[in-house]
């Protein structure tokens, strides 16, 4: 079946079933994937998918299923388990769906990924890191990603969303024959295929921090101090706080520090921190919510005073709060004043912080672990690369006491993220 | 599935193929505090192709698993594998195995609950929670997983696995002066819901012993910073020998050049260490993640990867063996039919030694017992970190305070090459997806060790 006679024949069982609201929508997707390894193009991998996604509400109960069959059947039998999930399940009414919204069709990027394009585009890409970084060892996917999403509910929404993107993940590490370096990491998004992917956001910055950390040395002693936040990672530790202090469930569960205190000054007065899912500039939002709103763009923070939480339908029913525009990601923070270098000049005694690896930051804000891909820095000057090196310190204290933001942002097709600095985080070596 | 005999395909595979129907269906219900916070099933299903020309690989996917479908993806594949082999160098590998046959099916065969049952059975648990602790905050968790998978190669091997898994995670929390205190419980592994599960108050004692050491925790003490004579039990070591040594271990990551590659038949760890990634059975019981044909029709055999403190081995599928210039150990897999097959583990463990857990434990005068991990970290050198959610101080060869979350960190090489002590006994845990682009089922188990680590503490 195409995709609008599989949502019209889900309506009739929905109708047929007597549920009181129900939402559905048909996500098909297709993927072209090239992937590289030991240096070669090594696999070419075509998938299509189908994720069907079915909600009935029932006297206030709720329940979802989402399989990736499309035949009659496999609906009907899929509504059979709905009806059997809705008997076990909770009254709550703060259930609910949509209302009716204008119908739209929103278009976001290409339909059709050329392969060849794509090919040489990454051709290029291993040809320069053969040339340039000869000791970089890395594992590379790169695809081009298209779903087209059909939502409709019972009160009437529909909406169309056709989205294709670039995206690619490269894993790797420096090896010299007897050093190998940790491992690291970046990805990104993008549209269209411009330029070479050597220049695209950190990646080239990436694989020089990998050969610099030939020469690491672990780091001795204890002390706090600055932590400089390179753009990728700030977008990680952002990402980590909104889940665990500003949306649904520790809104729900009243576990966010950030329970009222929308309008108040929480953080530093130079912070001011968006979520924008439909920026031209940024390309792995989506135009649909997962409960079925339009999405829009956002301001979580503006200098430094809580705007919005990221609150879905369900969430505002159950906190008595309005529900957000956007449910979060596709993060943008505003630049700051000072360059790069003047940044690190500025540093008497702190870390260039790559990457984090350690435990989730906690609802209070505490997280600890290991300061990876990283860099000493000490009057001023970056000094070496450092090895087994924790962190620990508070996040959202860290938000409240940042001293600078760069004037460069990175765009790393999921976010846009300066440089943050900021200080009181324990580092400590061996 | 649809179709489950694909053997007629064989006609249709032309290069080397392999053709994979799967289907995996998940079920996840969370309890929170008596609240029914996920009630919800999920499906997905389909045929692949997976082709190789000339050393290079063409796959192809669709949810739809009929007659035109299978025949698109496989002829979708070989055009893949045709695209990159005519823009690039032959590389030369020999993928040939011998043909072998394997049927596996551990569906239960008890009579099936009803979703009905299964949520009274939780509610039941819930309940006695509620009535005997009212002072904890609760929540149950219960995860289960059938994968019903079909594959058949161009040299006509042929395979069959129905593999389920449940697991039952309930997690108290308590607060004192306003600070939650959480410790969880994992009860579960292979098989269904039937055969994990029997009545309700058969976990009773197992949530008493949960409570009592929530409330140790929450009077528990900050452990002390730096390296210590430790005790990890058999959770902490699976997890080290799975996440610390079995990733630098895996084929691709050592040709990608982990710490593994350059220490092959080298000492790596203490003498009373070996390490096993096990295919299937062990001590003549199935592995809770039990693999007996890998997604590349290779027979999945232990990988014996260290033995005695010698590195011997990598785990490997059949591109890195050629590389490697090593056997395939059957450790490709895929966790999705859209998947392709990569090196991963499946049942990682430390053989168990001779020590009795007592004597272990007595043998140390300042140092700490450590339980549980929260989640852990680890990196290609060996460098690794987990964090701890139970512990315990051992003072003068006793157990005692129980401690406050800590992290634990070092170089797994150097940890293994301190370890003087094993236990006799063994313990599975198969909770937890391991991560390596695509998320899949893995197991780790072992018995307690005795090493040096390192303390994050205060």
């Amino acid at each position: 079946m195409i995709q609008n006679e599989i949502l019209e024949y889900t309506r009739k069982v929905f109708e047929k079933e007597g549920a009181d609201k129900y939402q559905c929508s048909i996500v098909r997707t297709k993927k072209q994937e090239l992937t590289v390894d030991m240096g070669m193009m090594r696999m070419l991998r075509t998938t299509l998918d189908d994720s069907l996604r079915l909600l009935m509400i029932k006297e206030n109960r709720k329940a979802q299923i989402i399989i990736n069959k499309t035949d009659k059947k496999s609906i009907d039998d899929a509504v059979m388990t709905l009806n059997e999930l809705l008997q076990t399940a909770e009254v709550d009414k703060a259930y609910d769906i949509s209302p009716k919204q204008e119908a739209k069709t929103f278009k976001l990027g290409k339909e059709e990924a050329d392969i060849k394009e794509l090919c040489d585009f990454v051709k290029e890409f291993t040809t320069n890191l053969k040339e340039k970084y000869p000791l970089i060892k890395y594992q590379f996917n790169f695809s081009f990603d298209y779903k087209q999403e059909l939502f409709v509910n019972s009160n009437g929404v529909e909406f169309i969303e056709k989205n294709g993107a670039y995206n690619f993940d490269i894993l790797f590490m420096a090896n010299d024959g007897v050093k190998t370096t940790s491992f690291n990491g970046t990805e990104g998004s993008m549209r269209e295929l411009k330029g070479k992917l050597l220049d695209f956001a950190l990646v080239e910055d990436g694989l020089k921090q990998s050969i610099k950390e030939l020469n690491a040395k672990a780091f001795e002693g204890k002390f706090v101090g600055d932590v400089l936040i390179i753009p990728e990672c700030f977008d990680d530790l952002l990402t980590q706080l909104a889940q665990v202090s500003l949306e649904d469930n520790s809104l729900i569960s009243n576990t966010s520090v950030f329970r009222d205190k929308i309008g108040e000054e929480v953080f530093s007065p130079l912070f001011t921190w968006y979520t924008n899912p439909v920026s031209e500039e940024i390309c792995d939002g989506s135009a649909i919510t997962i409960d079925g709103f339009e999405t829009k763009n956002m301001s979580i923070v503006e200098n430094g005073i809580l705007k919005n939480y990221m609150l879905t339908q369900y969430g505002a029913n159950k906190t008595g709060l309005k529900r957000s525009e956007s449910y979060g990601g596709s993060f943008e923070v505003e630049a700051g004043d000072k360059t790069y270098e003047e940044m690190i000049k500025g540093i008497d005694k702190g870390i260039l912080l790559c990457r984090f690896s350690g435990g989730r930051i906690s609802p209070s804000g505490d997280f600890s672990g290991i300061a990876k891909n990283s860099f000493y820095i000490e009057n001023g000057k970056i000094k070496y690369p450092i090895t087994e090196t924790m962190i620990s310190a508070n996040f959202i204290d860290m938000l409240k006491n940042i001293k600078t933001i760069s004037k460069e942002r990175v765009n790393l097709g999921y976010s846009i993220m300066p440089w943050v600095l900021a200080t009181g985080a324990t580092i400590s070596g061996k | 599935m649809e179709i489950n005999n694909i053997s007629s395909y064989l006609k249709c595979m032309k290069e080397y193929t392999e053709l994979r129907v799967q289907e995996n269906n998940n079920m996840r219900i969370t309890l929170v505090n008596g609240n029914v916070v996920s009630n919800q099933k999920f499906s997905k299903g389909g045929v692949s192709a997976r082709v190789n020309m000339g050393g290079y690989w063409g796959f192809s996917s669709n949810p739809e698993v009929k007659d035109e479908t299978i025949k698109l993806v496989i002829d979708e594949a070989n055009q893949n594998a045709k695209y990159l082999f005519d823009i690039n160098e032959e590389i030369p590998f020999n993928l040939d195995k011998e043909k072998i046959s394997e049927h596996k099916d551990f569906k239960t065969k008890k009579e099936r609950w009803s979703q009905n049952q299964i949520m009274n059975f939780l509610k039941e648990i819930d309940t006695y929670i509620l009535n005997k602790y009212p002072n904890v905050s609760r929540r149950i968790n219960l995860n289960s997983i059938d994968v019903e998978k079909t594959l058949l190669t161009s040299n006509g091997t042929e395979s069959y696995l129905y593999w389920p898994g449940t697991w039952l995670i309930i997690e108290l929390t308590v607060k004192k002066e306003n600070v939650p205190y959480v410790l969880y419980q994992s009860n579960g592994g292979l098989g269904n819901f039937e055969d994990n599960f029997d009545k309700p108050e058969n976990l009773y004692s197992k949530i008493d012993e949960l409570y009592k050491k929530v409330i140790n925790k929450s009077e528990g003490v900050y452990a002390q910073a730096g390296e210590k004579e430790c005790i990890l039990d058999a959770n902490l070591a699976g997890i080290l020998a799975h996440e610390a040594i079995g990733h630098t271990l895996e084929g691709d990551l050592v040709i990608n050049g982990s710490v593994g590659g350059p220490n092959l038949n080298k000492k790596v760890a203490s003498e009373l260490i070996t390490l096993i990634d096990c295919a299937n059975t062990y001590r003549g019981e199935p592995c809770p993640v039990p693999l007996y044909i890998d997604d590349e029709g290779t027979k999945a055999e232990d990988a014996v990867l260290i033995e005695n403190g010698v590195l011997k081995s990598f785990m490997n599928n059949k591109e890195t063996a050629n590389v490697l210039k090593m056997e395939s150990t059957g450790n490709a897999r895929a966790f999705e039919y859209s998947d392709e097959p990569l090196v991963r583990m499946r049942n990682t463990i430390i053989v168990p030694g001779k020590d009795k857990f007592e004597d272990m434990i007595a043998s140390i005068d300042d140092g700490y017992y450590f339980v549980k991990s929260g989640n852990g970290q680890a990196d290609l050198t060996g460098e690794f970190m987990f964090a701890i959610v139970e512990g315990y101080e051992i003072k003068n060869g006793k157990i005692g305070k129980a401690i406050k979350d800590t992290t634990i960190s070092g170089v797994a090489f150097d940890v293994l090459k301190s370890v003087t002590m094993i236990s006799d006994d063994m313990k599975w845990n198969s909770s937890g997806m391991c991560g390596k682009k695509q998320s899949i089922n893995v197991s780790m188990g072992g018995p307690a060790i005795k090493c040096k680590i390192n303390v994050g503490g205060r």
